[in-house]
C-alpha cells in the first residue's frame, strides 16, 4: 500500500509536466550557498521524496528533481511546497517529520531564495487590464459622483463569481443583456438626477420578510412603535404619489379583539394613521376607517359583503392607501404600528420570536407585509434635491452661457466618472448629447442626456490600465498614478477616488511612497472605507450567506429576520472596528469585545444591554471572544436542521489556517442522514463514519475535531449543552498531530498559537480582493513581506494594506501581450 | 398550388389594459401567398431541479399513450401533441473522477452534453447550449435571440457544490463554452426587456433614436479603450463591441416591426416580483407567451428552481425544503412528496402550453409551431443519477411531431440526440453537439 495520501494535497492534474523539474543549467555558486542548499537537499530526500518522486508524483508533485540551487526558476513548485511546511501539513501524520527547526529552516531557505529573485526580478503576474465595475461599485460611484443612492440589484443583473469575491475581472463579462441593462439603468439614474423627462408612473414594492417580528420597535423606526418598515426612496419628481400598505396575509386567521393603528410619516412627518378595527365577531381584522381622530371609540362595525370584496376581504389582507404630494428627491418613508402598553396588548402569549411557525400562524397582532409606492401623477419636476445641488454648479440665467455652464458640469461630471483628467474631445462628445436635448427642451434636457452616455461609457464602466509595452517597457511596469489611485479607491471605498485623490495622482505624486500613504491613510479613515467591512469581510465571512439561511422554523422558532439582520450588522461592526481602530487583524479572532443590541444581546444570553442600537459591549465569556463566537458565521456554516461540525472545520481551514481541503473524492456517497433503525445519527456518529472510511480520513480527522470544538454552538449559534440527537455535547478535539482541545476557547488557543497562519490568510483574501484576481505562486513574496513587515505593528490591519498597496502585484503590471509572453516562456527553459 | 390558410386575425387582444406594442406582420398573417412553412418555429426549455420520481413520471410501458402517468397528468389536453422519451442519459454530467458536485454538473450539461471544467475560479468551461445553438438560428429576426428566466436569485457566493463554480448553478443556457447566460427572475424587468417601460409607440420610437445614438457613443469609446490595450486584451473588449451590435441589431429589428398596423394590448408592467411562487411562476411564463406571440423571441430556458433548491411549497402541503424531500431514501411519505412538487410544476407548464394553444397564428395556434421541452438532469435524486431523465416534450413543431406515445431508446443513448433532434425540427442543422451520435428519431 502507498503511504497514505495527504489529506491537503491540491489536486493536479498528472499530466501537467510543467510541475516536474526541467533540466537545470549548471551554475557555479558560493560554497556557502552551496552547501546550504546541499543541507535542504538532504532534509527534502528524507522526508519528501519517499512519495513526491518522479515513479510515485503523489498529488502531482514531483520534487526529487528540484535543484535547490536553482529554487527561483521553478517557484511554482516550490511555494506549494512552502505552503504545505508553513501550514504544518506536510509530512502527513504517521510519517515521520524533522525537528521544528529543520523543518522551519527548510521553508525559510526557499523563501529566501524566492523571495531575493523576486525582488530583483519584480513580476506583478498578470492582472486583467481591463476590469469591469460590478453592481456594488458601480452603486457607489453613482453615489459619490452623483449623490444618489440607488439599488443597483433592481437595475442590473448579479455579478458572477470567482474566488470567494465578486469583483474578478476575469468572469465580469460582457453581454448583450448587461448593456441594455445598463442603458436602462443610466436612463433611470439621469431621470432621477435631472429630472427633466417626463415618465410614467411606475410602481415599487418593498416587502417584510414574512419571518420579521414586529412585535418591537425595530432599528431605523421612531420610538414607541412596533414594526414596520423605513425606506429610503428617491421621488423622481415633486408629484403625487399613492403610498398603499398590505398586511402580512398570514393576520388573516389572527383573532384581532383591539384596534390596532398604522402610520405612515416622510422624514418623521406624520401622513396619515389608519385604524384597524377588529370585527365584531370571528376576529377577522376589519378594513381600515379612515384617519382616527385620538379618542375617537373604535366602531365595531360588520362589513358587507360588498364591502368585504371591494376592499379585498375574502382572504386577502386589508389594505391601507393614501394619495400626497410629495416634494422630489430622497426622503425616508416609514409605515409602522404605534405601539400600546403592555397592559392592551393582545396576549400574555409569546410564544415565539418569529411570527409564525410553519404552516400555523401564531402571530397575535399584525405584521406589516409590504409596502408599494406608485408615482408620480401630475408631476412638475424636479426642483431642489441633494443630486441637483451636486451636479448643477452653475445655473445659466441667459442663452449665453448655456454652453459654457454645460461644458463646466460636463467636464465636472466626466472627470469623476472617467477618473481621470479628460480632454476638449471627449467633453466636445458629450456636449453634442446636450446639444442634441437642448435642441428639443430645456437646457436641463440637455444635461441630462449627455448624463446618460457618461453612465454607459467604455470610460466609466471599465477600468483600464494601459498596456504596458505601450508605456515603453519590456513587459513590467509600474502604474501610472491614476491608474493606482483607481486601484486604491475601488480597494478601500469599492467607488471611484475622490477630487483629492484624483488631483495628487494628476499631478504625478501618488507614486511617492510618503504621499501614497499619506492618502491611504486618509481613505481608511473616510467614512467610505466601510466597504472594507460590507463589501470585503461580507464576502470573505459569506456573511451574504446568512442572508439565504433559513433555519428549521419548528426547531429554530426564536430565530426570526430580526437576528438574521443583527448577526449581519454585529460582525460588519466588529470587522470595522478593526479598521476604524487600526487594531491587529489577530484580534478578529481574539477580541474580548463586540457589538450588540438588546435582542441580540439575549441571544448571547447577555442581559445588560437594553435598545435597538449596537454598541460595543465587552464580553466575559471567553467561548464568544472573536469570529468563531459569532452567530453570523456559526448559522452560515450549518444546515437548516442541525450543526455541520464539517462545514465548521472546513471553515476554519479555508479561513483561518489557510490550508482548504480538496474536494471531496470521486464516488463518496452522502452519509445518511438516519440509521437503519430510522433514528436520527448523531453527529459524532456520522464522523466515525468518516474516520472508517480511509478515503474520508485524511481530510476528516483534521476537519472533524475543529469543528467538534464548536458544537456548544447550536445551528443559529446559541450556546447549548445537549446535542440535536439528545446528547450532551462532547466538544473536546484531537487533530492528527496530538494537539488536544476542549471547547472553543481552547480552540482559539491552538489557532492562535502560529498567528502568522491566520494573518497571511487575510492577507491573500485582501490581495484577491484588491487585484480582482486569483493569487498566483508570483504572489507568494508579496504576501509574505505583508505579513512580515506587518509583524512590526503587531500586524495592525493599516499596516497590512499599506504594505499590499506598495507591493509589486498592486503597484506594478504586465503586459499581455502574446509576444512577449513567449518570449519570458523561452527564457525560461 | 392551392394554399388555403386562415389569416391571422389583425388585432389579437389580451385582457389587460395599459400600452400596445405592434405585432410583427409574418407571413402568416397573409393568407394562401407564401410557400410551405410560414409561421415561425419556436423551442422552449423548462427546467426542473433536484430529480423527479420516476415511477410516477414513466409509464411502464413505451408505445402509444392510453392514460398520462400521475406526474403528468395535467397535460392531458396536449396528449396528442407530447411524447415521453424514456431511456435518455447526460453522461457528462457523471463525476469522471471529478468529485461530488452531481447537482452542479446536472444543471450545467442537461443542454449542453459538455463535461463542465471542475472549478471555482474565473476559468470556467461548458458546452454553448441547445437553446443558444437555436437561438443562433431561430433568433436571427426576432429582438431577442432568446429569453432566459429563473425562479430564484443568485445570492450565494464562492464555491456553490464542490469546488463548482456558482456560475454552474446560476444558469442552464450558455451563450459560449465560458459565458453562461445570466437568467433573469424579476417579471418587471422582464416585461420591460421586452416591451420597454411603457409610453405610447413615439414615446418608444424617440428612445429608440436615443438608443442609437448613445450606441455610437460606446462604440467610439471601446475603439479608444482598444488603443490603451495590449493585444490579449483587446479580445476581452470584443465581447463589449459583439454586445453593441447585438443591440443595434435589435433596435432595427424593432423599427421595423412598428410598421405593422396590428398591436396587441399588454397587461399592465408587473411591479415586481410576486409573493407567492405560484403567481411569480405564473406571471413568468405569461411573458413568454407574450414574446412568442409579438414575436420578441423564439427561444427560451426557464428553471423552476436552482438545483439543491430548499424551496418549500405550502401552496400543496409540501412544507419541506424541497432538496431534502429529494433524497427520499426509498421513505414512501418523502416519494409521494416529490412526486407532487414535479406534479405541481407540470401543472404550472400545462397552463402556459394552454395559453400557446388559445392563440392562433398562421394555419393553428402557437402551440403547433412550438416545441417545449420539460424535464430535468437528475433522474432519481437519492442515487443523484444522471441516467433516464425525466423529460416530456410537447408541441406540433409544425407538423412534424406524431405525439400521442411514450418512446424508449436503446441503454446509453445520449440525451444530446433528443436535441440534435429538437434543433432538426425547428430547421436548425448542427453537424456536431456535445456527445450526440445522431439526431434521435422522434
Amino acid at each position: 500500500m502507498r503511504p497514505a495520501a495527504g489529506w491537503m494535497v491540491i489536486a493536479l492534474p498528472l499530466s501537467c509536466g510543467g510541475l516536474a523539474f526541467g533540466q537545470t543549467r549548471e551554475l557555479a555558486s558560493p560554497a556557502s550557498a552551496a552547501s546550504n542548499a546541499t543541507a535542504q537537499a538532504a532534509v527534502l530526500k528524507k522526508y519528501c521524496v519517499t512519495c513526491h518522486n518522479q515513479n510515485l508524483r503523489t498529488a502531482g508533485l514531483v520534487i526529487d528533481t528540484g535543484d535547490l540551487l536553482r529554487v527561483p526558476d521553478h517557484a511554482e513548485v516550490w511555494e506549494k511546497v512552502i505552503r504545505k511546511l508553513r501550514t504544518g501539513t506536510m509530512p502527513p501524520a504517521g510519517l515521520p517529520r524533522p525537528d521544528t527547526s529543520t523543518y522551519n529552516l527548510l521553508a525559510s531557505y526557499l523563501e529566501k531564495e524566492i523571495d531575493t529573485a523576486a525582488a530583483a526580478h519584480p513580476n506583478p503576474g498578470q492582472t486583467e487590464a481591463i476590469h469591469r465595475l460590478n453592481r456594488t461599485e458601480y452603486q457607489n460611484a453613482v453615489r459619490d459622483m452623483l449623490a444618489l443612492d440607488i439599488d443597483t440589484a433592481a437595475l442590473l443583473p448579479a455579478d458572477d463569481q470567482s474566488y470567494g469575491f465578486d469583483n474578478i475581472a476575469g468572469v465580469l463579462k460582457m453581454s448583450p443583456t448587461l448593456l441594455e441593462r445598463y442603458m436602462g439603468a443610466a436612463r433611470e439614474i439621469s431621470r432621477l438626477v435631472v429630472g427633466a423627462s417626463t415618465l410614467p408612473p411606475s410602481a415599487e414594492t418593498f416587502r417584510l420578510r414574512s419571518d420579521l417580528s414586529q412585535y418591537e420597535q425595530l432599528d431605523g423606526l421612531p420610538f414607541g412603535t412596533r414594526g414596520g418598515i423605513s425606506i429610503r426612496y428617491n421621488f423622481p419628481q415633486d408629484g403625487e404619489y399613492i403610498i398603499k400598505a398590505e398586511l402580512l396575509d398570514l393576520f388573516a386567521g389572527a383573532q384581532v379583539k383591539e384596534p390596532h393603528q398604522l402610520e405612515f410619516a416622510i422624514d418623521g412627518e406624520r401622513v396619515k394613521v389608519f385604524t384597524l378595527a377588529p370585527r365584531g365577531r370571528g376576529g377577522m381584522a376589519r378594513p381600515p376607517q379612515d384617519a382616527a381622530k385620538p379618542g375617537d371609540p373604535p366602531k365595531p362595525p360588520r362589513p358587507t359583503p360588498e364591502e368585504q370584496q371591494a376592499l379585498g376581504f375574502g382572504g386577502k389582507p386589508a389594505e391601507f392607501l393614501v394619495r400626497i404630494p410629495v416634494k422630489a428627491g430622497p426622503r425616508l418613508l416609514t409605515a409602522t404600528f404605534i405601539r400600546k402598553t403592555s397592559a392592551l396588548a393582545e396576549s400574555i402569549r409569546q410564544p415565539f420570536d418569529r411570527p409564525h411557525g410553519e404552516g400555523d400562524y401564531l402571530m397575535y397582532e399584525p405584521h406589516l407585509g409590504s409596502v408599494t409606492i406608485t408615482g408620480p401623477f401630475d408631476p412638475k419636476g424636479v426642483h431642489d434635491t441633494p443630486s441637483r445641488q451636486r451636479v448643477f454648479t452653475c445655473n445659466p440665467s441667459t442663452p449665453a452661457q448655456e454652453t459654457p455652464c454645460a461644458r463646466q458640469i460636463l467636464t465636472a461630471l466626466a472627470r469623476r466618472a472617467y477618473r481621470r483628467p479628460v480632454t476638449e474631445a471627449e467633453v466636445g462628445v458629450l456636449l453634442n448629447f446636450y446639444k442634441e436635448g437642448r435642441s428639443s427642451g430645456a437646457f436641463d434636457a440637455g444635461i441630462e442626456k449627455a448624463l446618460r452616455a457618461v453612465l454607459v461609457s467604455p470610460d466609466f464602466l471599465y477600468r483600464v490600465e494601459a498596456d504596458s509595452t505601450k508605456v515603453g517597457s519590456s513587459g513590467v511596469s509600474r502604474l501610472s498614478d491614476l491608474e493606482l489611485a483607481s486601484r486604491l479607491s475601488f480597494f478601500l471605498w469599492s467607488s471611484i477616488p475622490d477630487e483629492e485623490l484624483i488631483d495628487v495622482a494628476s499631478q504625478g505624486k501618488l507614486k511617492d511612497p510618503v504621499i501614497l500613504e499619506r492618502q491611504v491613510r486618509r481613505m481608511l479613515k473616510d467614512d467610505r472605507s466601510s466597504a472594507l467591512a460590507t463589501n470585503f469581510a461580507g464576502q470573505w465571512l459569506r456573511l451574504r450567506n446568512v442572508t439565504g439561511a433559513f433555519p428549521n422554523d419548528a426547531l429554530f422558532p426564536n430565530f426570526s429576520d430580526n437576528l438574521r439582520r443583527d448577526f449581519v450588522e454585529e460582525t460588519e461592526l466588529f470587522f470595522g472596528s478593526i479598521v476604524k481602530e487600526n487594531r491587529s487583524v489577530v484580534d478578529l479572532l481574539t477580541a474580548d469585545y463586540t457589538f450588540l443590541n438588546e435582542d441580540l444581546a439575549k441571544f448571547y444570553g447577555i442581559s445588560t444591554v437594553h435598545g435597538n442600537e449596537f454598541r460595543k459591549v465587552t464580553l466575559t465569556d471567553p467561548s464568544r471572544f472573536g469570529l468563531l463566537g459569532k452567530a453570523s458565521i456559526l448559522t452560515a456554516t450549518s444546515y437548516a436542521n442541525r450543526t455541520s461540525p464539517v462545514g465548521r472545520g472546513k471553515w476554519i481551514l479555508e479561513n483561518i489556517l489557510g490550508a482548504p481541503p480538496p474536494p471531496k473524492p470521486a464516488n463518496v456517497p452522502d452519509l445518511p442522514e438516519n440509521g437503519t433503525s430510522g433514528k436520527a445519527h448523531s453527529v459524532r456518529e456520522l464522523m466515525v463514519q468518516h474516520r472508517a472510511n480511509p478515503a474520508c480520513a485524511g481530510c476528516h480527522s483534521r476537519m472533524d475535531p475543529l469543528g467538534f470544538a464548536l458544537e456548544n454552538f447550536d445551528a443559529v449559534g446559541r450556546w447549548r449543552t445537549i446535542s440535536e440527537s439528545g446528547e450532551k455535547i462532547d466538544a473536546s478535539g484531537v487533530l492528527p498531530d496530538g494537539t488536544k482541545f476542549n471547547g472553543p476557547a481552547e480552540l482559539r488557543t491552538v489557532l492562535v498559537k502560529n498567528q502568522e497562519q491566520f494573518v497571511t490568510v487575510v492577507a491573500e483574501k485582501l490581495l484577491v480582493y484588491a487585484l480582482g484576481r486569483g493569487l498566483e505562486y508570483q504572489d507568494g513574496s508579496a504576501i509574505r513581506q505583508m505579513v512580515h513587515r506587518s509583524a512590526e505593528t503587531n500586524h495592525s490591519f493599516d499596516s497590512l494594506v499599506l504594505n499590499l498597496v506598495k507591493s509589486t502585484p498592486f503597484t506594478m503590471k504586465k503586459s499581455s501581450s502574446p509576444s512577449l509572453t513567449a518570449a519570458r516562456g523561452k527564457e525560461i527553459q | 398550388m392551392i394554399i388555403q390558410k386562415m389569416a391571422l386575425p389583425r388585432r389579437s387582444f389580451l385582457r389587460g389594459v395599459g400600452v400596445t406594442v405592434a405585432l410583427p406582420l409574418l407571413d402568416a398573417m397573409i393568407p394562401g401567398l407564401s410557400a410551405a412553412p410560414v409561421s415561425p418555429r419556436r423551442l422552449g426549455f423548462v427546467y426542473i431541479p433536484n430529480g423527479a420520481v420516476m415511477s410516477r413520471w414513466q409509464p411502464k410501458d413505451a408505445g402509444a399513450l392510453a392514460e398520462l402517468p400521475y406526474t403528468l397528468s395535467p397535460l392531458a389536453p396536449f396528449k396528442d401533441q407530447l411524447i415521453i422519451p424514456i431511456g435518455l442519459n447526460q453522461k457528462q454530467a457523471e463525476s469522471f473522477g471529478d468529485g461530488n458536485g452531481d447537482h452542479s454538473r446536472a444543471g450545467s450539461t442537461y443542454l449542453s452534453g459538455v463535461h463542465p471544467k471542475h472549478t471555482e475560479g474565473a476559468d470556467v468551461q461548458n458546452g454553448t447550449t441547445v437553446d443558444q445553438h437555436a437561438a443562433q438560428e431561430l433568433g436571427k429576426d426576432t429582438r431577442l435571440r432568446s429569453l432566459e428566466l429563473a425562479m430564484e436569485q443568485v445570492f450565494l457566493i464562492g464555491n456553490c457544490d464542490n469546488g463548482y463554480s456558482c456560475a454552474y448553478t446560476n444558469s442552464i443556457s450558455w451563450r459560449t463554452p465560458t459565458d453562461p447566460n445570466p437568467m433573469e427572475t424579476n417579471p418587471r424587468v422582464v416585461f420591460e426587456r421586452l416591451f420597454g417601460d411603457g409610453g405610447s409607440a413615439g414615446a418608444r420610437m424617440a428612445r429608440m433614436r436615443e438608443d442609437r445614438s448613445i450606441l455610437d457613443f460606446v462604440d467610439s469609446g471601446i475603439a479608444g479603450l482598444q488603443k490603451k490595450l495590449g493585444a490579449a486584451d483587446r479580445s476581452i473588449v470584443s465581447d463589449y463591441l459583439d454586445s453593441v451590435r447585438e443591440i443595434e441589431r435589435r433596435i432595427q429589428i424593432a423599427e421595423g416591426q412598428q410598421d405593422g398596423e396590428s398591436a396587441l394590448t399588454l397587461p399592465e408592467r408587473p411591479i415586481g416580483t410576486p409573493e407567492t411562487y405560484e403567481e411569480h411562476a405564473k406571471l413568468m411564463f405569461d411573458l413568454i407567451a407574450l414574446a412568442f406571440q409579438a414575436d420578441i423571441t423564439r427561444v427560451f430556458t426557464f428553471t423552476l428552481g436552482k438545483e439543491q433548491t430548499n424551496q418549500p411549497y405550502p401552496q400543496i402541503g409540501v412544507n419541506d425544503a424541497h432538496h431534502a424531500v429529494s433524497h427520499h431514501q426509498n421513505d414512501p411519505v418523502k416519494l409521494d412528496k416529490g412526486a407532487k412538487i414535479n406534479k405541481y410544476h407540470v401543472e404550472l407548464v400545462s397552463q402556459f402550453l394552454n395559453k400557446l394553444k388559445t392563440t392562433p397564428e398562421g394555419d393553428g395556434n402557437l402551440l403547433d409551431h412550438s416545441l417545449v421541452l420539460h424535464g430535468g438532469g437528475i433522474s432519481d435524486a437519492d442515487a443523484h443519477s444522471h441516467m433516464n431523465l425525466p423529460l416530456v416534450l410537447v408541441g406540433g413543431a409544425g407538423g412534424s411531431l406524431k405525439g400521442g406515445r411514450s418512446v424508449s431508446y436503446p441503454a446509453g443513448t445520449p440525451m444530446n440526440n433528443l436535441h440534435m433532434a429538437l434543433l432538426e425540427k425547428v430547421g436548425v442543422r448542427t453537424e456536431k453537439f456535445g456527445d450526440a451520435t445522431e439526431a434521435l428519431s422522434i
